[in-house]
């Protein structure tokens, strides 16, 4: 349901950048065409190959034993774990949230859990195999990975220290 | 200066077979493999059919991002995409990047063609990292309908004020890293 709102919601955009496209040079249009011809051509099968990738190592990665042992710990050793349990939890767009939740109602503390899904958000391996790294190759991927490891522990630690 | 490596993410992919995509077929054929060997055809047909139906359902959405991101230069000037994100945009790039970033509906098969489209028409790597992290941190779509159904609302409040400054702080580390760097 929500991938089929989010197409319409894009078609509506989408169109309507075309009808502006309308006012521009028929050269332009071709141009614009063309590449989009290509760029489609160029993701299609790495979408494919990478979700194939992501789906195969999910099934590979012991996401039980995450959410057995995510919280069990507290403080810099908690939100270390955390933080790695986060960047290597697979699966759409709310796995992590549900995982999240469940480690809360198990007690674990908000330090943790605001490393854990943050980590999540700002870099997880299926996004990373499926999209980034075909779509954006290898120097932006390991540019923006190496930049934002450190922000889901210092907001862990940040919390941890107010709490 | 022509040999020079140009700045990552900052050319349009060209070349239908690279490194990338080599990398990543070789973890899907290991991992399925491995997947194969220790949970039997069933659990690998499983993924292979899940996963093929599911690009299929994202093609109308990957044809409507590509779309945007192909015209996008075309209805936007160079100069006025460089003015708004480029090299000399700026702390005030930087925040438009990350708005950009979160308001930008329709995830990670538009926004990464969306940001590869920007890179070229003019915006510098600084905003194109602010604009992927904005994304990440504090997409929308994303925090509206999934995380709030899922985790408390104080939570998510104080996760995304905590994280409104990061993708402007890790486009700022960019531009100080690249610095000097003709673009």
């Amino acid at each position: 349901m929500n991938i089929l709102i989010g197409t319409l919601v894009l078609w509506g955009l989408a169109l309507w950048m075309l009808r502006k496209m309308q006012g521009q040079d028929a050269a332009d249009r071709t141009a614009m065409w063309a590449r989009s011809k290509a760029t489609v051509i160029f993701m299609l099968p790495r979408i494919l190959v990478g979700l194939l990738g992501a789906g195969f190592l999910a099934v590979l990665l012991p996401v039980d034993q995450i959410e057995q042992n995510f919280g069990t710990e507290s403080g810099l050793m908690g939100i270390t774990l955390a933080t790695i349990f986060g960047l290597i939890t697979p699966g759409g767009p709310f796995v992590a949230y549900a995982i999240g939740a469940a480690a809360m109602k198990a007690g674990a503390t908000l330090a943790p859990l605001m490393a854990y899904v943050t980590a999540w958000s700002i870099v997880n391996l299926n996004r990373s195999i499926a999209y980034e790294l075909p779509l954006m190759g290898r120097h932006f991927l390991l540019l923006r990975t190496i930049l934002s490891v450190p922000v889901p522990m210092v907001l862990g630690l940040l919390v941890w220290a107010f709490q | 200066m022509a040999t020079e490596k140009p700045l990552p993410g900052s050319t349009t992919p060209k070349k239908l077979i690279d490194g990338s995509l080599i990398f990543i077929t070789l973890v899907a054929v290991v991992a399925g493999i491995a997947v194969y060997v220790t949970h039997g055809a069933g659990a690998f047909w499983d993924v292979v059919a899940r996963e093929t139906l599911f690009t299929g359902a994202l093609v109308p959405k990957i044809v409507a991002g590509v779309i945007m991101a192909s015209a996008l230069p075309f209805l936007v000037s160079k100069e006025r995409i460089q003015a708004l994100v480029g090299p000399e945009s700026g702390m005030r790039g930087l925040i438009i990047a990350t708005l950009a970033g979160a308001i930008v509906p329709g995830g990670p098969s538009v926004t990464y063609p969306l940001t590869v489209s920007l890179l070229a028409a003019g915006a510098d790597l600084g905003a194109g990292i602010a604009l992927v992290s904005g994304w990440v941190l504090l997409g929308l779509n994303r925090t509206l309908i999934w995380e709030f159904s899922f985790l408390p609302a104080d939570f998510v409040l104080l996760r995304v004020a905590l994280s409104l400054p990061v993708p402007i702080l890790l486009g700022w580390a960019t531009r100080k890293l690249y610095q000097g760097r003709d673009v």
